[in-house]
């Protein structure tokens, strides 16, 4: 694998909570490379470290030790401002929650992103509609959060990671709030859509039939990858 | 972050909290509001004493005396002694800044109508100057005629008319004399001296009469200002006619002897012309008065101006304005304590939102902005509706006062006013939100993501 394919390179990566006197170690030196288009699953049982991973991957958290390299640049040497700027170029985000502006009807919820970009009005709204369009809901675009199933608002809130056309996105339990049927067509439609567009998809799960939709699932327990699974008879690229 | 779209989103949020959104402008509605009109009051109070000042002989005219003239009569044969002659005149006349000087000559006399009698004031003065003091008429005209002596009285001249016989009159029991002006004949004593020579005789029974009572002469009406009898100016008690035919009248009635009021020579002649008691000089712009003070008091003569005057009464009026801006700045600092804490509400329960959007890529600036436009937003709102209510309440004011009889705009809101006001209560917003929104801005995305 060559170094430039990789998307994401961690080396070392340590994070220490002090809880009162003690030490908590949710991530206990955790190396992993991940290549360009690849969909990997973070499994493990909860206070296993896996979100602490998640959220210091998408900048969210500083990790205390280690190096975290994402499109070529260190994460861990960024101030909260670059790390936005840096999110808001290469990284898409969803949510368990959805987390949808509720006084926003779904074409802007997904053109949100771009609005934050500074993206003239006219363009935003084109490209947030062939989003909608793409997640299967021509019919709901000027629908509110409120209005529509909670199927629907993630598909709303995929879309929304998707539209910036970012190179990494991650995903947080992102059917945790789904039953089983709506959770398999989601994971179904992330699926499809990064493989068309070559995207890299980190994904935080604890189910692990859903983890199964992945090439490769980095098993964690107590802040350390006890095991990655390649998944077989899938086709790699 | 397009400026627009933070504008919109601002403006959205607040739409959203409607209830609690007009609550927080209305504080700064009340707060604006009473800025304004407290300072309006200040401000109505300056003008109208300026309009006053102005109704009372302006701010650019320039009274000019003898330097010692109130210490009359030290000695009349004084030779350095400088005085008011037709040459001063002519040379004031010809300063660049002087749009006109006349002399004055102020001439008392006894009037007498029918029972009635009263002491006057005249004023010569050159009919231009008559007509540029632009008097307010009731009636008839300003004499400007250089022919004819006519008088034009000021308002409140027919108050001073006291019945000889009874004693009353309007200042003693306000009864008001029975007198036209124009249509009775009113008669005018110019030589008192000999006038109580001549009563005092009439009272102490003969002496022989020596003394001669003092010819009578029917005085002409001009005009009568403008103004009841109560409405003082400062023209009110003045009785006002054209001072070329006055010299010419004293001089027929003064003939060969020296006019009351005039110096003589050494050996007690009358000089060949008459001296003035004042100048009256009218400056072409305000900003000139001190000028020509200081060049008229160097010729050595001494000047008045309402300029000195009216620079204490607006360093008065500005602590005055002062003072009440400052009753009405508490209300405007409870409202910003009102907007901060909307904003601090409105911002916990945002947490999550906010931390949505930092994730999704909402740059930390653009995120106080918002936060600063909305709390600007409420100012601007607030001050806008504030100031429209100023004005309403201004007018309830002036309504009333006019109501009580008193002419005067005791409330006056200028443009500079409501357009200021409206950019501080904007600024008071913005100071107000700026620790709110850099909260908001610091707040950590991970609030947002964690479950619940």
């Amino acid at each position: 694998m060559k170094n430039s394919a990789n998307v994401i390179t961690v080396r070392d990566l340590y994070k220490i909570y002090r809880v009162g006197e003690t030490k908590v170690r949710a991530l206990n030196g955790v190396d992993f490379t991940i290549g360009r288009g690849e969909f990997c699953s973070i499994v493990g049982a909860s206070g296993s470290g896996k979100s602490t991973l998640l959220n210091m991957l998408a900048g969210l958290e500083k990790p205390t030790r280690g190096q975290i390299v994402i499109a070529g640049e260190h994460m861990e040497r960024k101030n909260e401002n670059e790390l936005v700027r840096f999110r808001q170029a290469h990284i898409g985000f969803i949510f368990q929650s959805f987390n949808l502006m509720d006084t926003m009807n779904a074409v802007e919820n997904v053109a949100l992103p771009l609005t934050f970009q500074g993206m003239e009005r006219r363009r935003r709204v084109k490209k947030a509609e062939e989003m909608l369009d793409m997640v299967g809901l021509t019919k709901y675009k000027k629908h509110k959060p409120t209005q529509m199933s909670g199927g629907q608002q993630q598909r709303v809130g995929v879309a929304r990671a998707l539209v910036v056309e970012p190179e990494i996105i991650f995903a947080d339990e992102p059917t945790g709030n789904l039953d089983s049927r709506t959770s398999r067509e989601v994971m179904e439609l992330m699926q499809r859509v990064v493989r068309e567009k070559r995207q890299t998809l980190i994904m935080v799960t604890h189910d692990n039939e859903l983890a199964g939709f992945a090439d490769r699932i980095f098993h964690i327990k107590d802040g350390k990858i006890t095991r990655i699974e390649e998944q077989t008879g899938r086709e790699k690229k | 972050m397009r400026f627009g779209d933070l504008l919109l989103m601002s403006a959205g949020s607040l739409w959203k909290r409607k209830v609690r959104t007009v609550l927080t402008v209305l504080g700064v509605v009340i707060g604006t509001a009473s800025i304004v009109v407290m300072v309006s009051l200040g401000l109505g109070l300056n003008r109208s004493t300026m309009q006053d000042i102005e109704n009372n002989g302006g701010l650019t005219s320039v009274e000019v005396r003898e330097a010692d003239s109130y210490m009359m009569d030290s000695g009349t044969s004084d030779k350095d002694r400088k005085r008011l002659d037709d040459e001063l005149v002519e040379t004031i006349r010809q300063h660049p800044h002087v749009a006109l000087a006349s002399p004055v000559l102020t001439v008392s006399v006894l009037a007498k109508c029918g029972a009635y009698e009263n002491y006057l004031e005249l004023q010569g003065m050159s009919g231009e100057a008559l007509e540029a003091m632009d008097f307010p008429l009731a009636g008839g005209e300003v004499p400007v005629s250089e022919e004819e002596l006519t008088f034009l009285y000021g308002n409140q001249v027919l108050a001073g008319f006291m019945n000889s016989r009874t004693g009353s009159g309007y200042w003693m029991d306000g009864t008001i004399p029975d007198i036209d002006l124009e249509k009775d004949s009113v008669f005018l004593i110019y030589d008192m001296d000999s006038y109580y020579n001549a009563s005092d005789n009439d009272g102490g029974q003969q002496q022989g009469g020596s003394v001669k009572p003092p010819k009578k002469y029917l005085a002409q009406y001009a005009g009568l200002m403008e103004g009841g009898l109560d409405t003082y100016k400062s023209y009110s008690w003045n009785v006002y006619c054209n001072i070329v035919p006055l010299e010419a009248h004293l001089k027929r009635i003064f003939r060969g002897k020296v006019i009351p009021g005039q110096p003589a020579t050494a050996s007690g002649k009358p000089y060949k012309q008459l001296y003035y008691n004042e100048i009256y000089v009218e400056v072409d712009d305000m900003e000139n008065v001190a000028e020509v003070q200081k060049w008229l008091t160097d010729l050595g003569y001494q000047t008045y101006s309402n300029t000195e005057w009216v620079d204490s009464m607006k360093k008065q009026y500005g602590y005055i304005q002062a003072v009440l801006g400052g009753i009405g700045a508490v209300s405007l600092i409870v409202a910003a304590i009102g907007i901060t804490n909307t904003m601090m509400m409105s911002i916990y329960e945002r947490t999550k939102e906010i931390g949505v959007m930092k994730v999704i890529g909402c740059d930390m600036g653009d995120i106080r902005t918002l936060f600063l436009m909305e709390a600007g937003f409420i100012g601007l709102i607030g001050g806008l509706i504030g100031i429209a209510f100023s004005f309403l309440i201004s007018l309830v004011i002036n309504r009333v006062v006019a109501g009580m009889g008193m002419e005067m705009t005791l409330s006056w809101i200028p443009l500079w006013l409501a357009v200021s006001s409206v950019f501080f209560a904007v600024f008071v917003g913005m100071a107000a939100g700026f620790f709110p929104a850099l909260r908001a801005m610091r707040l950590s995305p991970l609030a947002a993501i964690r479950r619940g």
